[in-house]
């Protein structure tokens, strides 16, 4: 496990404040970081180096909570604790706000763009999950408004291929989502955390679905549709959601974000304990109840909480972390022989 | 001459009501404290059933002054929409007409719906879903002067 994941840089992205959210553009060529200074900066490399390219100011009143880039890769979607979420259009290394969304009655904690690019999903801690349509002339328009959270929703996330959309919330369960004739309607609850659920993540097929959660697991989920063979029970024409796998005992602290690699399946995991780990679905293991190693785990990462971690989504082991610390690093990570 | 007992009899009567008599003594703590339960008890759920039908009373009204304000909202943009013509009023007018249905399916006399819960928060999202496209028209409206009266139907509602 020594040296598989190694420190390619460290930038200093939110002096004095901390960074919250990273996320890499679809071509992996920049990564947006976004804080508590209320700025979104975009880094790219130049030779060795991660620069800062832009910065966005003046979109934000209050903390920039999420960042998010449309499957073209020419819109940043930013959540803002100001009650608002941004659109942001590039123009080479320039990006203006071309609208902003208002709605959320308070902080909007994340927001996800659909694949299909005609979607846009934003979450707050007004116990709501607004799905938002946007036509040619980039209009948004909102066509649902889902009260089925009883407390803050913490994190949105769209399935790889499908119209699902997925929440994570403070009352402890994920919720997924899907479109119903003219409206969304909750589709399936996932209930087995003990604490709040911070962070979600899909499998590059989309059949599984990882949480993370304050209880200091992780846990994978499997989606079963009707008529499977497993024999799992399905309510009329609704896939059910089942829990293969649990990851307790390596985190000692809340688990507040966790990733899973488009390109090589590995899980990366973002700690109140300042470390990054990795884990590996252990080969010929079963499919519905998989196991995982832990193949990396570095210690004091980040001299404060991890808050996020982001695989690159072009250059496989690249990954990116950020910290209450205000920092955002780089690291390879490497399989260690013999796995 | 009835009741005639035996002589081994009455010493086994006269024997059982002296035990009475000391049972009554020895149990009347258990029996103050049983009595003493049963009454506090009665007066309990007599006080409960008050105070559950005020608050019965309250909170229904309160729904029910809700639900009234989003009906009032609803009908009054379906008149404002009913002469407009282009796509986005007509999608707008799609919103206000899921949320009339909602309104109208709500069983307003049953408390013991099993999916109020689940259906009043629908139609406050509905409600959410049509307030936010529903700005944009508001704006619009602003040199017709109606504005005033399109801002009032918010400030009305202290749940905004």
């Amino acid at each position: 496990m020594k040296d598989s994941l190694v420190l390619q840089s460290r930038v200093s992205a939110h002096p004095d404040s901390r960074c919250w959210f990273l996320a890499w553009n679809p071509t992996g060529t920049l990564l947006a970081s976004c804080g508590g200074d209320r700025k979104i900066r975009i880094w790219g490399t130049e030779g060795d180096n991660w620069i800062c390219k832009s910065v966005l100011s003046e979109g934000h009143q209050r903390t920039v909570r999420k960042v998010a880039w449309s499957p073209c890769g020419n819109y940043l979607a930013s959540a803002s604790f100001d009650a608002t979420t941004c659109i942001w259009k590039k123009n080479q290394d320039d990006f203006e706000c071309v609208t902003t969304l208002e709605g959320h009655e308070n902080e909007v904690k994340s927001v996800a763009w659909a694949p299909s690019g005609n979607l846009l999903a934003t979450c707050s801690r007004d116990k709501s999950v607004w799905v938002w349509e946007v036509d040619e002339e980039d209009e948004y328009e909102c066509v649902s408004v889902l009260n089925s959270h009883t407390q803050d929703v913490k994190h949105v996330v769209w399935h790889p291929t499908q119209e699902l959309l997925a929440s994570a919330s403070y009352d402890d369960t994920v919720k997924l989502y899907q479109e119903e004739g003219d409206d969304w309607v909750c589709c399936a609850t996932l209930e087995g955390h003990e604490s709040t659920v911070w962070s979600l993540a899909f499998d590059p097929s989309g059949q599984r679905l990882a949480s993370c959660s304050d209880d200091r697991t992780v846990r994978i989920w499997r989606q079963y549709l009707p008529g499977n063979e497993q024999g799992v029970a399905c309510s009329g024409s609704d896939p059910s959601w089942k829990c293969i796998c649990t990851l307790s005992g390596f985190h000692t602290r809340t688990i507040y974000d966790v990733a899973w690699c488009q390109l090589t399946g590995a899980l990366a995991t973002a700690c109140g304990d300042d470390a990054i780990r990795v884990f590996e679905e252990d080969p010929g293991s079963d499919p519905q109840q998989p196991t995982f190693s832990l193949t990396a785990h570095l210690h004091q990462a980040h001299s404060q909480d991890v808050n996020c971690v982001a695989w690159n989504p072009k250059e496989p082991g690249l990954l990116a972390s950020c910290s209450d610390d205000g920092e955002v690093a780089f690291w390879e990570y490497h399989q260690t022989a013999g796995l | 001459m009835a009741g005639v007992r035996g002589p081994g009899e009455s010493r086994a009567s006269a024997m059982a009501v002296e035990q009475d008599m000391f049972d009554a003594v020895v149990m009347a703590d258990e029996r103050f404290h049983g009595e003493g339960y049963q009454e506090g008890y009665e007066e309990g759920s007599s006080l409960g059933i008050v105070e559950g039908r005020q608050y019965g009373t309250l909170h229904g009204a309160k729904i029910g002054s809700e639900i009234g304000c989003y009906r009032g909202f609803a009908l009054a943009w379906k008149c404002l929409l009913h002469s407009s013509t282009g796509e986005k009023d007509s999608r707008k007018m799609k919103v206000v007409e899921a949320l009339i249905a909602l309104l109208q399916h709500f069983p307003y006399g049953d408390p013991t719906y099993e999916r109020l819960h689940e259906d009043l928060d629908r139609i406050r999202g509905k409600f959410r879903q049509l307030l936010q496209s529903s700005r944009t028209k508001m704006l619009r409206w602003q040199d017709l002067g109606s504005e005033m009266w399109a801002c009032h139907a918010c400030h009305i509602l202290p749940w905004i």
